[in-house]
């Protein structure tokens, strides 16, 4: 690890501050990832703002009816919360999924957002990686590529976000409030993370500085009728091959309204807006929405590794459906 | 020796702790309470500590070497590289062909180039980093088969085979109304102990050296370290200190002979601790292996012949491949009567990390291929996989292929049918089941959609000890005094135990022998001649009868005594403490002893072995176990998730010493052949680890591990010491095989290389088209099946 210094700020304003004028620094919540980070030297930040104590660590109902979430808000209260565990209860599920218990009780609702890829070239100094070092060039595109991503990915880059939480969020259509040294802003989950493009090295579209203070649920009732489902190699403490939340609306068989999202198959929480139009309006059926999941899948473009994930997306898409058509009827 | 009248007492009471009892472990309780000292916890008082500059590349020439700047460095105590090894730059415990520290070339990515020691674990790690090392990169070898070719790069003098051993056995030109033919490959498997590396050296101020290690054999450390530091071995003295688990991986050195030259030259106590991502590249790994088989039959089900072509990556250096190799070759037939086979076990080595001792050592492989065969003409005969076992299993007074006879116990025909006959596990109705009871358990994959059952069964055996020639014995001294008043016995052996209980059967036995109960099994060091190394499921056989002939010895002595003083001539015995005779105490022994103290050493060692002749022919093993399994599984074909439902296991052990460590042996062997199985495989590229590190390496969780059900067979070993059989690898070498014929059986797939993953089951069912689901079969049953109809 490479020595930095350790700040930590009164308030938000502060530590919004310190780091605008730090290039190379970077925020510190619970630091289960970017510590590791550190330690393998991928991430080298020379000062560390410690932000956890800074915004809010509670779940607290908005004016229209959601829910608002701090951002210091550790992964195992909010599963445990029973206004997620009622009215969006993929999203409790999808914490669960994650990590272990110890790393939940430390990670933060920001940080697990803002986690970085488990691509091993990325973490792996010695290899070349567009992420790491611009221009230097992805093994992963000729390497061990099963656990990459099948949409969305660019010549430059295949890795694929980690987080199980963010993919819930994704499909409950969550948007993160941040401050930044310009100010306050209020971004739909969607514009978040980013697609590698030509510009592999930047995750989302936060600028240098800009904080996550919470992130708010809308009040969508069928959202409570919402499930996550993970595909991982063994039985728990496994990051996902492939996640799917979703949210399912029917009304006398028919699709009323839906929300898939699909994790661990792409660059960003993928949201799967093209199934979602199809379903729409449509009976809500096995043909329909396997119909519905091809349609998302006809643009993957599987590596030499990850072909699997193309029947196994669209398995998990049905089944996930059915089960909330089932229960939703 | 004052003597006092025989006094009445009550009838002789049984001494406690004895063998048979589950005696519980000194270490558990520390252990689970995060107490216990592990190697990697040592600490003295300025202590500096030991960091190790690893090469980057698999295979480069060293150019040079410049390490002034890191010699500059506040805090940095010593700087060192190949020029500073005092006496022989190479080691291994085989064949001494592993650099110290590499000098010209590098062979594996991770090699040892240079060390530092430092004031900070953090300043040596920073110093590392100065170091810097030219390399000139050259295109690694990273495939046995290649570098089995003729223009391959010759990694060694003596070239790219390690080591060949071929098995001819009976007529070459046998011919069989039934062939089957099979290609198997197993993928590289990790120890994943939890302790890391780890060891703290102290120099004497003599020019000698003080080791506390963790290691699975002291003296053959001891060996190696004294020839690279050019000193006699006695000035190298080696103490066990708490090892975090080992299956193999720590019988070679590591940072032994490192912190030992770090010490001597700062004259100042050196600990080294490796982490987690060095350490996989700091141990040994299971070998790879391609196997090419061919099983030829009668229709009735009588083997007429097996032909083997095996070939393992044996990495860069040559470890303990020279017998893994030589093991394959003997276990390629399994435990079958095969009147004919031809057998060719190749070794190589390559520029990807090197492999040596895992749990299983050569049978581990070969059992997944020929029991995947067994089940394959069994399909193609029509018959059951267990009758054709049974039908061929090998017995006591018939000839291994290798041309051993069978020992007695060869129970194979007996295990098999038992496994059979213990009750298959309640199948529930899939939906509403608890969700830990479905493939995926807890990630909410399937209410029971897409979920089918199989059922496969495997046998599998393994030699016990050290063989082929191989003077293997271990030294035990007892001593036994009176303390405080009270009888007390002591061991003292340098056998290591790394976590599989023989303090406790060396205990268990010195109480059964002695008939006192309390008995300290001192700490493991070189001052007590070798006991061997604690792998090949040897040391309950070897050390345990050192300590038992031991342990007889002194009992003997004592009973002249008791003969002198009383006159007795009845049979005499110790219970609890007392002398009996006729059932009657004569004598506590404490009046016996007095201040005295009755040590006695013993150097127990067995049958001799002998190598293979060229044919692949010779008495090469002295015990061999068995154990047999079966696995039932179920299989989300639709996501290629599996969950094991159970294990039930058969195995022999001769005798039961420890019934509660038995059942730990047997339960964790089969979470390493579930793991091999399903999940573990350190993944290379050109020669890289991809996955150092246990978020990346998976090995099986609670979650993951079925409940084992176990018959255990108690028939003796006439040779060994209370007809005990080692019983640590059987469970690893029989539950892969018999997991993945279980998945065949679920998914009708071929499934010929471990670990399989869901990517392996998923999107790629071969199920003949006539079984294609049809649209108005149940909801679930079609999803995603059709279309990825893939014939790959
Ligand atoms: C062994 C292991 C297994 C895991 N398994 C899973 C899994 O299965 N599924 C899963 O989803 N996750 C998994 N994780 C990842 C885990 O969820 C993340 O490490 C965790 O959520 C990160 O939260 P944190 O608060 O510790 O973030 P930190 O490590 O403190 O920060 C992460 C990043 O976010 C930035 N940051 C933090 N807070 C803010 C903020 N408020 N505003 C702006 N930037 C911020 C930091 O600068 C840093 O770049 C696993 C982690 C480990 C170590």
């Amino acid at each position: 690890m490479r020595p930095y210094k350790y700040v930590r700020a009164q308030d938000v304003d502060g530590a919004v501050a310190t780091l605008a004028e730090a290039p190379n620094a970077a925020f510190l919540a619970g630091g289960t990832n970017l510590v590791d980070l550190m330690k393998l030297e991928v991430m080298t930040p020379d000062m560390l703002v410690d932000v956890r104590r800074l915004t809010s660590d509670r779940v607290e109902g908005l004016d229209d009816g959601g829910l608002r979430i701090g951002a210091a808000v550790p992964n195992s209260v909010l599963a445990a919360d029973h206004k997620i565990r009622s009215r969006y209860p993929a999203l409790s599920q999808a914490l669960l999924a994650g990590a272990s218990g110890q790393l939940r009780n430390l990670a933060t609702t920001g940080g697990n957002l803002l986690q970085h890829t488990r691509c091993v070239y990325w973490q792996d100094v010695t290899t070349p990686c567009n992420k790491r070092e611009p221009g230097s060039g992805c093994s992963a595109i000729e390497g061990h590529n099963k656990n990459h991503a099948i949409l969305g990915a660019s010549e430059h880059c295949v890795a694929t976000h980690p987080s199980d939480m963010a993919v819930a969020m994704a499909a409950l259509d969550a948007f993160i409030n941040v401050q930044g040294p310009e100010g306050e802003r209020r971004i739909p989950i969607e514009e978040l993370h980013r697609l590698p493009g030509d510009e592999p090295q930047r995750d989302t579209t936060l600028q240098h500085g800009e904080l996550i203070t919470s992130v708010d649920l809308p009040p969508v009732e069928f959202f409570s009728n919402s499930k996550y489902r993970k595909v991982r190699e063994r039985a728990s403490y496994a990051f996902a091959l492939v996640s799917v939340a979703a949210a399912l609306d029917i009304e006398d068989g028919i699709v009323g309204d839906v929300r898939i999202a699909l994790g661990g198959v792409a660059h960003k929480p993928w949201r799967a807006t093209k199934a979602e139009e199809a379903l729409r309006g449509e009976p809500a059926s096995e043909a329909n929405f396997r119909a519905a999941a091809d349609i998302e899948l006809e643009d993957a473009q599987p590596l030499r590794d990850n072909a699997f994930k193309v029947p196994l997306a669209r398995n998990v898409i049905t089944r996930t459906l059915l089960d909330l058509s089932e229960e939703g009827r | 020796m004052t003597t006092t009248p025989t006094r009445t007492r009550p009838s002789a009471s049984r001494t406690r702790g004895g063998i048979g009892e589950s005696v519980g472990r000194p270490d558990g309780v520390p252990k689970v309470k995060g107490e216990f000292e592990y190697s990697s916890d040592l600490h003295v008082e300025g202590m500096l500590w030991g960091a190790t500059l690893r090469s980057p590349h698999p295979h480069a020439n060293i150019r040079s070497i410049y390490t002034s700047d890191a010699e500059a460095m506040a805090g940095v105590f010593a700087v060192l590289t190949h020029e500073d090894v005092p006496g022989r730059k190479v080691y291994g415990m085989e064949i001494p062909d592993q650099p110290v520290l590499a000098w010209e070339k590098v062979r594996y990515q991770g090699e040892a180039v240079a060390l530092v020691a430092a004031d900070h674990p953090e300043t040596a790690r920073l110093a590392l980093g100065k170091i810097r090392v030219d390399y000139e990169v050259l295109e690694p070898v990273t495939d046995a088969e290649t570098a089995m070719s003729e223009d391959a790069p010759k990694l060694h003098l003596s070239g790219n085979e390690l080591r060949r051993v071929d098995v001819r056995h009976g007529d070459p030109e046998a011919a069989a109304e039934v062939v089957v033919e099979g290609e198997y490959e197993v993928g590289m498997q990790d120890q994943a102990f939890l302790g890391p590396e780890s060891g703290l050296a102290i120099p004497d101020g003599e020019g000698g050296v003080d080791l506390y290690i963790s290691t699975q054999w002291l003296h053959v450390d001891q060996d190696q370290v004294a020839e690279s530091l050019d000193l006699p071995p006695e000035m190298v003295r080696l103490t066990l200190s708490g090892v975090g688990g080992a299956f193999g991986g720590r019988e070679d050195l590591s940072m032994q002979i490192h912190a030992c030259m770090l010490a001597l030259h700062t004259s100042r106590p050196v600990k080294m601790v490796y982490g987690r991502e060095e350490s996989f590249h700091g141990h040994v790994h299971r070998h790879p292996a391609k196997m090419r088989y061919e099983h030829g039959a009668t229709r009735d089900g009588k083997l007429t012949y097996v032909k083997a072509n095996l070939i393992f990556d044996g990495g860069a250096y040559a470890s303990s491949s020279n017998a893994v190799c030589l093991n394959a070759a003997t276990f390629a037939c399994g435990p079958y009567d095969v009147p004919n086979a031809r057998i060719e076990s190749h070794m190589l080595y390559t520029n990807n990390p090197p492999c040596g001792a895992m749990r299983g050592f050569g049978a581990v492989q070969v059992c997944f291929a020929h029991e995947a065969q067994m089940d394959k003409l069994a399909e193609k005969l029509g018959m059951d996989p267990v009758d054709l076992r049974l039908k061929n299993a090998i017995e006591p007074g018939m000839k291994f292929p290798f041309g051993q006879e069978v020992p007695y116990p060869a129970p194979v025909r007996e295990i098999l049918g038992r496994v059979r006959e213990i009750p298959m596990p309640d199948e529930q109705e899939a939906m509403g089941r608890d969700l830990r009871e479905l493939p995926g358990g807890v990630s909410n994959t399937t209410h029971g959609e897409g979920v089918r059952r199989g059922v496969g069964y495997a046998v599998g055996f393994k030699n016990i000890g050290f063989s082929a020639g191989f003077d293997d014995y271990s030294t035990a001294r007892i001593s036994l005094s009176i303390e405080d008043g009270e009888p007390v016995v002591r061991v003292y052996t340098a056998a290591a135990e790394v976590g599989q209980g023989l303090v406790m059967v060396q205990a268990q036995i010195a109480r059964t022998e002695l008939g006192v109960e309390n008995v300290v099994v001192e700490a493991a060091d070189t001052r007590t001649g070798s006991a061997g190394s604690t792998s090949a499921s040897r040391q309950s056989y070897v050390t345990g009868a050192a300590v038992k002939e031991a342990c007889e010895k002194v009992r003997e002595r004592i009973f002249e005594l008791v003969r002198d003083e009383f006159g007795e001539s009845d049979e005499l015995a110790i219970e609890d403490g007392n002398i009996i005779s006729d059932g009657r105490e004569i004598a506590p022994l404490m009046e016996i002893l007095d201040d005295g103290e009755i040590s006695e050493i013993v150097e127990f060692h067995h049958r001799a072995t002998h190598p293979l002749d060229e044919n692949g022919q010779g008495d090469a093993h002295f015990q061999f176990a068995f154990a047999a399994h079966r696995a039932v599984v179920e299989v989300d074909v639709e996501l290629g998730l599996v969950r094991v439902v159970e294990i039930a296991t058969t195995q022999d052990v001769g005798k039961v010493i420890n019934p509660k460590a038995l059942e730990g042996q047997i339960e964790g062997g089969i979470a390493q052949g579930l793991g091999l199985a399903l999940m573990e495989e350190i993944r290379i590229q050109d020669g890289e680890i991809q996955n150092a590190s246990f978020t990346d390496y998976l090995i099986p969780t609670i979650l993951d591990m079925p409940p084992v059900k176990m018959e255990i067979l108690e028939l003796a070993d006439p040779e060994a010491p209370y007809g005990l059989k080692g019983v640590g690898e059987p469970p690893t070498i029989a539950s892969t095989p018999a997991i993945v014929a279980a998945l065949r059986n679920a998914t009708a797939m071929e499934l010929g290389r471990i670990p399989v993953r869901p990517e392996h089951i998923i999107g790629i069912p071969k199920k003949p088209p006539d079984e294609l689901p049809q649209p108005e079969s149940s909801r679930y049953s079609g999803i995603g099946r059709l279309e990825d109809r893939r014939e790959t």
